[in-house]
């Protein structure tokens, strides 16, 4: 079955911290059937983005390079199907109020996080991708069928003058 | 307010001692979270997947496509176990680097190791650095005898002084010397520099610039007290946009107190 349903999907955890990532991928690979896309260098998992997409992105706020916000703002402009999800050290709250706006964030775990929320967080992420996507084609459907309707309503209009 | 420059009021060392205290406190949690964060979830994955074992192994028949699922049990508990123990060795190395700052402040100066302090520093303001590259230009330093928690305000002020100036990023160099009867450390950066017309004021209290956090602008002016308690000397050179130098000059031995007491741990 190539239907994707919200338990599976793929989820890209962005960290600069090794470990970080490690223990994301190790607890999603473990309980859940998401494939994961681990990367340690965000500027990488952009490239990955430009040909592939993915249905959420979990990213650590605090990062050298390119910082949390910065790099799900560009995501969001490249793919703005996937889902962003923030991890935030402790002291971090207010700039992830901050980037709720600015990243489009669909939500921000607090570092430790508790691998429960997390899962939650991302079986939604997906599933409001996955709802995204079918939205947008739904839309271009209603477009197309519109334009149609339109140009009928031309043509009878036509033939009774 | 302090009257005749006289160097900083005990009201003003106390807030600086509590600015010290905060970046302290805000480092090492900082710098435990990270590690802490995949121990606490790796912890989960373990107890699930011996959890996940157990319930295999209940009716004590294992069919082939349990045993693959034991298979990938066993190997991402042993993936997890190896993040585990990167992550125990980070948290060691911080309470190692940490030993001299715990300590309370005594009455006596003791022999000191200076690198261990500037390590220490290094290590809780991690997050103040992460992107400065460091450079350690570190010599050979006999013991320094000084109170290594004080001494550790003044690297740490520096420090977190140097990141300041650089947050587009930049690089701190730290150099240590020996040179006759004092030891030398010199904290450079490559930051935006001191502006000429302020830099005399620099190491008066409640000095500060502009987006500086409450509580920094004292930073310096301690930190040269510190110094003079000591019978040191504190020096600066600074070039608007190209960056700032201090050299904080120890006597190896202070001048009174009891230098020749050795310090026993």
């Amino acid at each position: 079955m190539d239907e994707i349903t919200p338990d599976a999907g793929t989820v890209m955890v962005v960290d600069d911290e090794d470990m970080v990532v490690d223990a994301i991928q190790g607890f999603l690979e473990l309980e859940t059937d998401h494939l994961v896309l681990p990367f340690t260098s965000p500027r990488a998992a952009l490239e990955h983005l430009e040909s592939e997409p993915v249905h959420a992105i979990v990213a650590d706020l605090m990062m050298p390079d390119l910082d949390g916000v910065q790099f799900l703002s560009r995501a969001r402009s490249m793919r703005p199907e996937a889902t962003r999800i923030l991890l935030t050290g402790y002291a971090d709250k207010e700039n992830a109020i901050l980037a709720i706006n600015e990243a489009g964030l669909y939500q921000y775990l607090e570092k430790p996080w508790d691998n429960d929320v997390l899962a939650f967080a991302i079986r939604n992420g997906v599933e409001r991708s996955l709802l995204f996507r079918e939205l947008t084609e739904r839309m271009a459907e209603l477009e197309a069928a519109n334009d149609e309707l339109a140009g009928l309503r031309q043509r009878w209009i036509q033939a009774f003058l | 307010m302090n009257e005749g420059g006289l160097g900083p009021t005990a009201r003003e060392i106390t807030q600086a001692r509590l600015a010290t205290l905060g970046m302290l406190v805000a480092g090492i949690a900082h710098e435990l979270n990270t590690p802490l964060g995949a121990l606490n979830s790796n912890h989960h994955v373990i107890e699930r997947a011996l959890l996940k074992l157990g319930e295999i192994l209940e009716d004590e028949v294992v069919t082939p496509d349990e045993l693959d699922e034991v298979r990938r049990v066993v190997r991402a508990t042993e993936s997890v176990l190896r993040t585990n123990g990167i992550a125990v060795e980070r948290m060691v190395n911080l309470v190692r680097n940490l030993r001299n700052f715990g300590r309370p402040t005594t009455s006596e100066p003791r022999p000191v190791d200076l690198h261990e302090g500037i390590e220490g520093t290094l290590a809780l303001l991690g997050h103040e650095l992460k992107e400065i590259e460091v450079v350690r230009d570190f010599g050979e330093l006999p013991l320094v005898v000084c109170h290594p928690n004080r001494i550790n305000q003044v690297f740490m002020n520096l420090v977190h002084n140097a990141a300041q100036a650089m947050h587009d990023g930049g690089v701190l160099t730290i150099r240590t010397r020996a040179e006759g009867d004092h030891a030398r450390v010199r904290v450079a950066d490559t930051g935006r520099g001191i502006p000429r017309d302020v830099i005399e004021e620099i190491f008066e209290p409640g000095f500060t610039t502009k987006g500086e956090r409450i509580g920094m602008g004292l930073g310096l002016a301690i930190t040269l007290q510190i110094v003079h308690q000591h019978g040191g000397e504190i020096s600066v050179e600074s070039e608007p946009g190209r960056g700032t130098t201090f050299d904080v000059d120890l006597p190896l031995r202070p001048p009174t107190g009891p230098a020749r007491k050795e310090a026993s741990e």
